[in-house]
């Protein structure tokens, strides 16, 4: 009786203290979840989430604070993907239960005739975007807008204007069939001789 | 025709699909070729259209640069448009004309989108100017890709791949050339005549490139349905060491990596290109276009184009100029109804519909399809019959592919290696639902490279807004830095400049203290506090009343016209020991005042800034007192003579005048000390401007504070930081204000003096 209580007590030691090296020995290394998030986020640093950027919003998710479902320009791709990352139920999006339209990526536009090179934009802009010097005429990098609309609201004569992306042949994508109406004429059907 | 093919193709009477064991590759189909309708007719003749359309990008990769102006005449050949850095070629006007604008117009792209064109409205000549492309003859790669590039040619069989990009840089890395004659789409039939009219330029242009980049082998792929063009070509071909083969008619034959594997049994890796396997290939367009570089210098300005369709009476071939409007071409094959309906670029396989009629030809346009729409089969439910895996030319799995794009699983459909998709359409050909995959292949072809491009952006839009919080980060600190520096500099230098200050407070020159009161002014823009105000008030109000009070006793005494001359001079010497008296006791009260300046001053910046005021106040009474007694003067005077001893009276009013002048100097050297034991030395070299007037005032009195230290306090005092030009300005323009109410109220009593006398 004493006998098997000792084995048995001396296996668990032993199996515990293997146990308890193999914990500290073979720890494995998982990525940050912040940062796994921040990946995913768009990086447009827009504020529309209710956090001062991206990464604070991520941060904000991993510590459990903010929901998944809050980054509107990301839409319904970001939030999926953050809901795989958290291991928790994908939700609609935030915007869109506040009956907010969604719409595809616009960039900032100055009405040049109404600038009054007040810099106010660009003290906004996250990524440095505008260029312009007090009372001078401001302008838009169009290939560095993200289209946050933060430079929106500064601007104190209300020249800023979010226009969609102009579409060129060379960024032009073919249209999802299933949205369209077949426009080739299909191919000549070839009997077989 | 070996034993073999004879077996298969009398097996495809009971079995069709066994034509597909008499190539290499799998899948293909065998559509209704029709090419009989455009390739039975020769060669039309060339037309002149209104105007030429050249689109700046007519090529894979980035469009030209313009180097032509709108009303410019350019001559055929001309170079209009120049290649931009990176992937690009140029543009030659197709015939001499001028340059009608320069603007956005429709292209025959899938997008119908319009994009940047040169117009040129021919003129009829057809006159040529130089060459743009070089005279030498190329010998090694280098050469001949620069020729090429000059020349501006691209791939002509469709795909518009800049060619001079195809070749290796080095000699020997090809072993074989293949020139591709297959045009395997329906309908087309540009290369065959061609190949039927022009088999010398192909040979010729192909052997040019096989000299240049080492090639030992060259092959010619061409279809066994262009018999014409097979026996030209074999006859162009003689004696050259060009192999002409004849490879089986079905689509798509033509692919590149089709006919390479068809040609030499080589299968090109998914992820590489022909150039590393060794391999090279040419449309024969191409091969005919860099024949005519090589060999006349002529850039790319026109091509063969096949204008057929159910919808024309009399499909042709024509040899278009680049830019000619599709309308032009499709109005001399007669259309047998009018033109409302979409014309089709390419093949029915692998073209697309064009935006209106009015596209213009470019390097790619290999044919204009005119077919009436036919009514469109609704697609129907996928039902998993998996004749499209074989049909598909690259072994592909379409139907997985389809179900995940149709499920936007990009990711799933890239493991499917959906990038190795070449288009050609052959799944949708067979598709018995009529589904529309190959549309679903380039959209999802679309989203994922979109995808990407937004990771790109998303990532780079990431480093730029660290990049500015970084900046932030720095301008903060930098910012806080140079307060730092400014702070201490100011502190070191208040240590340097107090005691001396305390030292020559006595012997400041009246300049000085006026730059230091200036500067005091500057500094507080704001207004004294109603204590001060009232002290400044009262002090006014004394100063004034004194001022009246001498001016009184002045017009007291010249009030007496009677007066002996011995009377005048005791007056005279009354008022003189009452001025050094009055003097004597100023200065002492202007010392004790700059001694208890520091503690005084400390808590109350602003009383300079009042006794300014007051002095101001007081002097521009003082002028108006005197002015009031030259009034009073100049009346009495007209009836006075004028006595004897003049001398002396003028005498005394110059000392009077001196003595004001020496008050005004005092009261400003207190003001200035003080301010300036307050500021602990902001001097500046703003004094500089004072005028000699004021100097003058100054040297003039005697019993004035003398100026023994003026010149080593500024220079002590040019140590300091220099005042904003704003405050200097200001200092300047006071100190001018203070000079001319001197020198009125001087002038002024020198006048009366002088109506006196």
């Amino acid at each position: 009786m004493l006998s098997a209580i000792l084995i048995f007590l001396a296996l668990a030691l032993v199996i515990g203290a293997l146990l308890g090296y193999a914990a500290v020995r073979f720890k494995v290394e998982e990525p940050p979840i912040v940062e796994e998030i921040d990946s995913v986020l768009p990086q447009i640093q827009c504020g529309q989430c209710g956090y001062p950027g991206c990464r604070p919003y991520a941060e904000a998710v991993a510590n459990g604070e903010a929901d998944i479902n809050q980054c509107t320009p990301g839409g319904e791709a970001v939030m999926l993907k953050i809901a795989e990352i958290m291991h928790v139920d994908p939700k609609p999006l935030k915007a869109a239960e506040d009956g907010e339209e969604i719409v595809g990526h616009k960039v900032a536009f100055i009405h040049e005739d109404d600038c009054i090179g007040c810099m106010h934009c660009i003290k906004a802009c996250p990524v440095d975007a505008i260029v312009g010097t007090t009372k001078a005429v401001h302008t838009v990098i169009l290939k560095e807008c993200t289209g946050c609309e933060l430079c929106v609201p500064v601007c104190p004569t209300d020249c800023i204007e979010m226009r969609p992306e102009p579409v060129t042949p060379r960024d032009w994508i073919w249209p999802d069939p299933e949205k369209l109406v077949p426009t080739v004429t299909p191919p000549v059907k070839g009997a077989h001789p | 025709m070996s034993l073999k093919e004879t077996l298969i193709r009398g097996l495809a009477y009971l079995y069709p699909m066994a034509r597909r064991w008499l190539k290499r590759f799998p899948g293909g189909v065998y559509p209704q070729y029709k090419k009989e309708l455009s390739a039975r007719h020769p060669l039309h003749a060339p037309i002149l259209p209104d105007e030429l359309i050249l689109p700046l990008q007519q090529h894979v990769g980035v469009p030209a640069i313009p180097t032509v102006k709108v009303g410019e005449r350019v001559r055929k050949f001309q170079q209009i448009a120049k290649p931009a850095p990176g992937l690009s070629v140029p543009v030659h006007a197709p015939t001499s004309g001028t340059v009608k604008a320069i603007e956005k117009r429709p292209l025959p792209h899938p997008s119908g989108l319009p994009d940047w064109c040169i117009v040129i409205e021919p003129d009829g000549q057809d006159e040529a100017g130089d060459m743009p492309v070089a005279i030498q003859t190329p010998t090694c790669p280098a050469s001949l890709k620069k020729m090429i590039l000059q020349a501006g040619i691209v791939g002509m069989g469709g795909a518009g791949f800049p060619s001079w990009r195809k070749l290796p840089t080095k000699q020997g890395q090809i072993h074989t050339l293949l020139i591709n004659g297959a045009e395997c789409e329906p309908y087309i039939t540009c290369d065959d005549l061609l190949m039927q009219t022009r088999p010398h330029d192909i040979i010729q242009g192909a052997l040019k490139v096989a000299e240049c980049i080492g090639a030992e082998k060259i092959i010619v792929g061409i279809e066994d349905n262009k018999p014409f063009a097979l026996k030209a070509m074999r006859q162009a071909a003689e004696g050259t060491g060009v192999d002409i083969q004849a490879v089986p008619t079905v689509y798509p034959m033509g692919g590149q990596k089709q006919l390479t594997e068809q040609l030499t049994g080589i299968e090109v890796p998914a992820k590489a290109h022909a150039v590393d396997v060794g391999l090279l290939m040419f449309n024969v367009a191409t091969a005919a276009a860099i024949y005519r570089a090589a060999e006349y210098h002529e850039p790319l300005v026109s091509r063969l184009v096949t204008v057929s369709g159910e919808g024309l009476a009399e499909p042709m071939n024509i040899e278009a100029l680049l830019g000619t409007p599709f309308e032009a071409l499709a109005n001399v094959a007669k259309p047998k109804q009018p033109l409302d309906y979409p014309l089709i670029m390419g093949g029915p396989m692998m073209g697309h519909e064009v935006v209106n009629t009015q596209v213009p030809v470019i390097k790619t346009t290999n044919c204009i399809l005119a077919n009436p729409p036919q009514p469109i089969t609704p697609a129907m439910p996928c039902i998993r019959c998996g004749e499209c895996m074989d049909a598909c030319p690259v072994n592909l799995l379409p139907q997985q592919m389809y179900w995940h794009a149709h499920a936007h699983e990009w990711d799933k459909v890239e493991k499917l290696h959906l990038f190795d998709c070449i288009e050609c359409g052959c799944c949708s050909f067979v598709c018995p639902s009529h589904i529309p995959l190959v549309q679903y292949y380039r959209h999802a072809k679309g989203e994922i490279r979109k995808l990407r491009e937004e990771q790109a952006f998303q990532e780079h839009a990431r480093r730029r807004h660290e990049a500015h919080l970084a900046r932030l980060e720095r301008e903060k600190a930098e910012k806080e830095a140079r307060l730092k520096a400014k702070k201490e500099a100011v502190k070191k230098q208040a240590a340097q400049s107090t005691p001396s200050v305390d030292a020559q407070s006595a012997g400041l020159s009246a300049r000085e203290r006026a730059i230091a009161a200036a500067k005091a002014r500057a500094a507080k823009e704001s207004g004294p506090t109603a204590t001060d105000d009232t002290a400044a008030k009262r002090k006014a109000a004394m100063e004034a009343a004194r001022k009246r009070a001498a001016a009184k006793r002045k017009a007291d005494t010249s009030d007496e016209p009677a007066q002996s001359p011995e009377e005048k001079r005791k007056a005279a010497m009354e008022a003189a020991k009452r001025r050094a008296e009055a003097l004597k006791a100023q200065k002492a009260s202007t010392d004790s005042a700059t001694e208890k300046t520091p503690s005084e001053k400390v808590g109350d910046p602003l009383c300079a800034d009042a006794k300014r005021k007051a002095a101001m106040e007081a002097a521009r009474k003082r002028a108006a007192a005197q002015r009031a007694k030259k009034a009073q003067e100049a009346a009495s005077s007209t009836d006075t003579s004028t006595p004897p001893g003049s001398d002396q009276a003028t005498e005394e009013t110059a000392q009077a005048d001196r003595r004001l002048a020496a008050m005004e100097a005092a009261r400003r050297r207190a003001a200035a000390l003080r301010q300036q034991k307050q500021e602990t030395g902001e001097e500046t070299p703003a004094g500089k401007d004072q005028t000699p007037v004021e100097n003058a005032q100054t040297a003039q009195n005697p019993t004035s504070a003398a100026t023994p230290s003026a010149t080593e306090k500024r220079d002590t005092e040019k140590v300091g930081d220099p005042p904003s030009r704003d405050s200097k300005r200001k200092a300047a323009m006071e100190a001018a204000r203070k000079r001319a109410a001197a020198l009125r109220a001087r002038k002024a009593q020198q006048n009366s003096e002088h109506n006196d006398t």
